[in-house]
C-alpha cells in the first residue's frame, strides 16, 4: 500500500515537473512580455512633503489637497505614458529636521522620481541634497534664489518669485497713479527668512519706479492684534499711499484689524500667503479693499481647467493655494510626459525636460510656464485680486520683463 | 576555578583605565565593528538616520558636560553648534581645509560660549538658563541678519569634505567621518572627566561654596566648561550641515536646544553613557513613530498626518515619564541591570 502511495507520488511529481519545464519553454516569449508589461505599469513615484500640521498647516492642507486631486486627474486620464501616479503624502510640519528625514525615505528607501515641497527652511535646507541626489523639488518657497539654476539646480516652481510678485504689484501701482507726487511706500514683514526674503528687491525696484519709501516694520507671524497695534501707529505717522504686507493671513488679519481700529487706510497689499480667502474670516470687514498678490486662479474663475477642479472637488470652493498644487503637479506631469516620449524617467530626465518647457499653459489655471537650463523663473506674471464684499476680485494681470539681472534676486 | 568576585585594582594605572575588564573592551570591540561594517547592511536612507544619531549623540555628551557634570544649565546650545556651523562655513567657503576650518567653526563656538558663560559666576540654576535663552535668541538674530557672514535668510551652500584628497560625496562615506567624530569626542569627554578638570567640574556641580573653598577657582572652571562643552557643540554644528551641505537657520533654533537638553534628562545627567542612550533614544524616536504611522497607514489611511502631529505630544509625554519614574535616565536603568546580571540570582 506504502509502495503504491509512494510510486504514484513519484509519478506524479515527475509528470508536474515534465509540464512545468514544457510549459516554461513554450511560454518564453509570453513570460518575458509578462515582465514587460509589469515593468510597465509600475507607477511614477512621487513624493509630497507639506506642513500638514505646523504653523503653515492652513494653507498646507488645501495645498497638499490640490496635488492629490490633480493625481487622481491625471491617473484617471490614463496616467503618464500609460503608468500610474502613485503620491506619498508626508507632514514636515514646517520642520527641516523632519523634513531632511522624509526626503532621505523618500529618496533612499521609496526612489521616488521627484518631490512636491512645501516651506522655506525645509526647501532651502535640501537645496543641495535635491541637485546631487538629481530629485526634482518643486517647492511651494518661492524665493528667488532658487529660481537660479547655478544655486538650485533641481528646484522649480510654478508661481513668480516672491520678489518678482512684489516687484509687478509696485509696477501696477506705479502705472495706476493719479495722486500728486512720488506714492509713499512702507513695508511690514516677519523677522523671518521667508519675510526678509523679497524686501531688497522690492526696495530697489521701488526706487527705480520713483517711489518714496517712508518706513518698515516687523509683524512676526504668529501676531495678534496688539501685536500689530505699535508698528501701525508709528506707520500712521508716517502716511504712506501703498503697504505692503508680507506673512501669513493670521498676521495680515491682525494688521489689517489694527489699522482699521486707528482709522489707517492705505492700499495693502499682501504677498501669496498672507491674503487668500481666509483672510475674510479673520479679519471681517478690515479685510476689504486689500489686494491679494496671487499666482493662480481663484476657484469658480472662468479658466478651462476650473472645471476639472469643479468636478474632482464636487463643486465645493476650495482655496487658490488648492489650484496652485493642482497647477504645480500639472506642470510636473508634463515634464514626466516629456521625459516619458524620450526615454525613461528619471529625476535628470525630467529636470532635462522641464528645462525645454516654453509657454506651457497649465489650463488657464496659472500664467504660462516656461524654463531653461540657464533660468527657472516660471514666468514674471502676477494675477492682483481685490477684496470686496468679501471676495477676491480680479484686478489685472501684471507682467514684467524678464531682466537677467533680477535672476536668483 | 572561579574567578575573583568583583574587581580588584592592586595598581592606580589599573584603576584609571576607561575600560577595565576584558569584558567591556570585548563588547566595545564589537560594538565598533558592527558599526563599521553597518553600511554594508543597511540601506542609504537608514545610513542617514544613524548620521543624524551620531551628531545628536555629539551634541548631547557636549552637552551634558556643561549641565550634567558642572552643573551650569544651559537652553542655547544649538545656537553655539550654529556658531560652529557657520564659523566652520566661512572658513570653508574661503578655501580653509575640512578639519581646520571644523576646529575653527568650535573655536569659534568656543569664544562665543565663554563670552555668555561670562555671567555663569553670578547666576545660577533658572536665572543661568534664561540668560542661556538670551543667547539663543541673541545668536538666532545674529544668524539671520548678519548676511555678509551667515548668508541671511538664504544660508550657506558647502562642499563635500575633503580630507587627504579623499572627497566625502555619499552618506555612507559621511557617516565613517561623523563615526570617528563621535568616537574621538566621547573618548575626549572620558578622559576630561577623569581629569583635575572633571572633579574640579563635579564639585562646582555638586556644592559650589565647598568647591572654592577645597581650591577651584569657580569662575575659571565654569568658563572652562562652557569654553570645552560649546568647542565640541561647534564641531558637531559644522558637521551636522555637512549632512545636507547647506548651513541654514532651522537647524538652530530652541526647538533643538531644548531636544538636546531632553536627550541628557532622558538618557541620565553626568554621564557619557547617558549622553549617549539619550541621543539614541530620542533621535530615534520620530523616526520610529513615523514608521509606525507607515505601517499603520494601510488601515488608518489618515493615520499619517494625526501620527505626525501627535509627534511632539509624545516627545513631551517620554520626558515627564522619564522625569517621574526614571529621574536618573537610561544611564541608570542601565547599570540596574547589569548588576542584576553580575549578582543573579542573588538580590545584592
Amino acid at each position: 500500500m506504502r509502495s503504491i502511495f509512494k510510486r504514484t507520488a513519484l509519478a506524479a511529481l515527475i509528470a508536474a515537473a515534465t509540464l512545468l519545464v514544457a510549459c516554461g519553454g513554450g511560454e518564453d516569449k509570453p513570460a518575458a512580455s509578462a515582465a514587460e508589461k509589469a515593468a510597465e505599469v509600475m507607477p511614477i513615484k512621487i513624493g509630497a512633503m507639506i506642513d500638514l500640521s505646523g504653523p503653515t498647516s492652513e494653507v498646507g492642507n488645501p495645498y497638499a489637497d490640490g496635488i492629490k486631486a490633480c493625481v487622481q486627474y491625471l491617473n484617471d486620464s490614463g496616467g503618464i505614458a500609460g503608468r500610474p501616479l502613485e503620491l506619498l503624502l508626508e507632514d514636515t510640519g514646517y520642520k527641516a529636521e523632519r523634513g531632511q528625514d522624509i526626503y532621505n525615505r523618500f529618496v533612499f528607501q521609496e526612489k521616488v522620481v521627484a518631490i512636491q515641497g512645501f516651506g522655506t527652511a525645509v526647501t532651502q535646507d535640501l537645496k543641495q541634497s535635491v541637485a546631487s541626489d538629481k530629485t526634482p523639488n518643486f517647492s511651494a518657497s518661492y524665493s528667488a534664489d532658487l529660481t537660479d539654476p547655478k544655486q538650485a539646480p533641481y528646484n522649480f516652481f510654478i508661481a513668480a518669485d516672491y520678489s518678482t510678485q512684489l516687484r509687478a504689484a509696485l509696477k501696477y501701482f506705479r502705472d495706476n497713479w493719479t495722486g500728486e507726487g512720488a506714492p509713499k511706500l512702507a513695508f511690514v514683514y516677519p523677522d523671518h527668512p521667508y519675510g526678509k526674503t523679497p524686501i531688497p528687491a522690492g526696495k530697489e525696484y521701488a526706487v527705480e519706479l520713483g517711489f518714496e519709501i517712508v518706513g518698515e516694520e516687523n509683524v512676526s507671524l504668529g501676531a495678534k492684534e496688539a501685536d500689530a497695534n505699535p508698528a501701525i501707529i508709528r506707520l500712521k505717522e508716517l502716511a504712506p499711499d501703498f503697504v505692503w504686507i508680507g506673512g501669513t493671513t493670521k498676521s495680515t488679519a491682525a494688521i489689517c484689524k489694527a489699522a482699521k481700529a486707528n482709522s489707517f487706510a492705505p492700499t495693502f497689499f499682501v504677498d501669496i500667503w498672507g491674503a487668500d480667502e481666509d483672510l475674510v474670516r479673520l479679519a471681517g470687514e478690515a479685510a476689504e479693499g486689500v489686494v491679494s498678490l496671487q499666482a493662480a486662479a481663484v476657484y469658480g474663475q472662468d479658466v478651462p481647467g476650473m472645471e476639472i477642479i469643479k468636478k474632482y472637488t464636487d463643486n465645493q470652493p476650495k482655496m487658490t493655494h488648492f489650484v496652485r498644487g493642482f497647477a504645480s503637479m500639472l506642470v510636473m506631469a508634463e515634464g514626466l510626459k516629456l521625459a516619458a516620449a524620450n526615454g525613461e524617467i528619471t529625476g535628470e530626465s525630467l529636470k532635462a525636460s522641464l528645462e525645454t518647457l516654453k509657454d506651457f499653459d497649465p489650463m488657464g489655471l496659472t500664467p504660462k510656464i516656461s524654463y531653461t537650463p540657464e533660468d527657472h523663473r516660471p514666468n514674471m506674471a502676477v494675477f492682483l485680486y481685490r477684496i470686496e464684499g468679501g471676495k477676491l476680485h480680479f484686478l489685472a494681470e501684471q507682467i514684467l520683463d524678464r531682466r537677467p539681472e533680477w535672476l536668483g534676486m | 576555578m572561579q574567578g575573583k568576585c568583583g574587581l580588584y585594582f592592586t595598581t592606580y594605572a589599573g584603576e584609571r583605565q576607561l575600560f577595565a575588564t576584558w569584558t567591556s573592551r570585548g563588547w566595545l570591540a564589537a560594538l565598533l565593528l558592527a558599526l563599521a561594517l553597518l553600511p554594508a547592511y543597511v540601506g542609504t536612507y537608514y545610513v542617514t538616520i544613524v548620521n543624524t544619531v551620531l551628531i545628536s549623540v555629539m551634541a548631547a555628551a557636549s552637552l551634558n558636560l556643561l549641565t550634567g557634570v558642572c552643573g551650569q544649565i544651559s537652553l542655547g546650545h544649538a545656537a553655539f553648534m550654529g556658531v560652529g556651523a557657520y564659523g566652520a562655513a566661512f572658513a570653508l567657503t574661503r578655501g580653509v581645509p575640512f578639519i581646520p576650518g571644523v576646529l575653527f567653526g568650535g573655536l569659534c563656538a568656543a569664544v562665543v560660549g565663554m563670552f555668555f558663560g561670562i555671567p555663569s559666576l553670578r547666576l545660577k540654576g533658572i536665572y543661568l538658563a534664561i540668560a542661556t535663552l538670551a543667547a539663543q535668541l541673541i545668536l538666532q538674530f545674529v544668524f539671520l541678519h548678519w548676511d555678509a557672514v551667515t548668508g541671511g535668510s538664504s544660508g550657506i551652500l558647502l562642499q563635500h569634505p575633503v580630507i587627504l584628497g579623499f572627497d566625502f560625496d555619499t552618506h555612507e562615506k559621511r557617516y565613517y567621518l561623523f563615526l570617528a567624530a563621535t568616537v574621538l569626542v566621547l573618548l575626549l569627554l572620558s578622559n576630561l572627566m577623569r581629569s583635575r578638570f572633571g572633579r574640579a567640574f563635579v564639585a562646582i556641580r555638586d556644592y559650589h561654596l565647598s568647591a572654592e573653598i577645597a581650591g577651584v577657582s569657580l569662575f575659571r572652571f565654569k568658563l572652562y566648561a562652557f569654553a570645552v562643552s560649546s568647542f565640541l557643540a561647534g564641531v558637531a554644528g559644522a558637521l551636522l550641515v555637512h549632512r545636507t551641505m547647506k548651513v541654514s537657520l532651522d537647524n538652530f533654533t530652541i526647538d533643538m536646544s531644548i531636544s538636546y537638553l531632553a536627550m541628557i534628562i532622558v538618557g541620565g545627567l553626568g554621564s557619557i553613557s547617558g549622553a549617549v542612550m539619550g541621543a539614541v533614544f530620542l533621535a530615534l524616536l520620530p523616526v520610529g513613530l513615523g514608521m509606525a504611522a507607515g505601517s499603520l497607514s494601510g488601515v488608518f489611511p489618515d493615520i499619517t498626518s494625526q501620527i505626525a502631529a501627535l509627534k511632539e505630544g509624545v516627545f513631551g509625554l517620554v520626558v515627564i515619564l522619564f522625569l517621574i519614574f526614571e529621574p536618573e535616565g537610561l544611564a541608570h536603568r542601565w547599570r540596574l541591570v547589569k548588576a542584576y546580571w553580575k549578582l543573579y540570582p542573588f538580590a545584592h
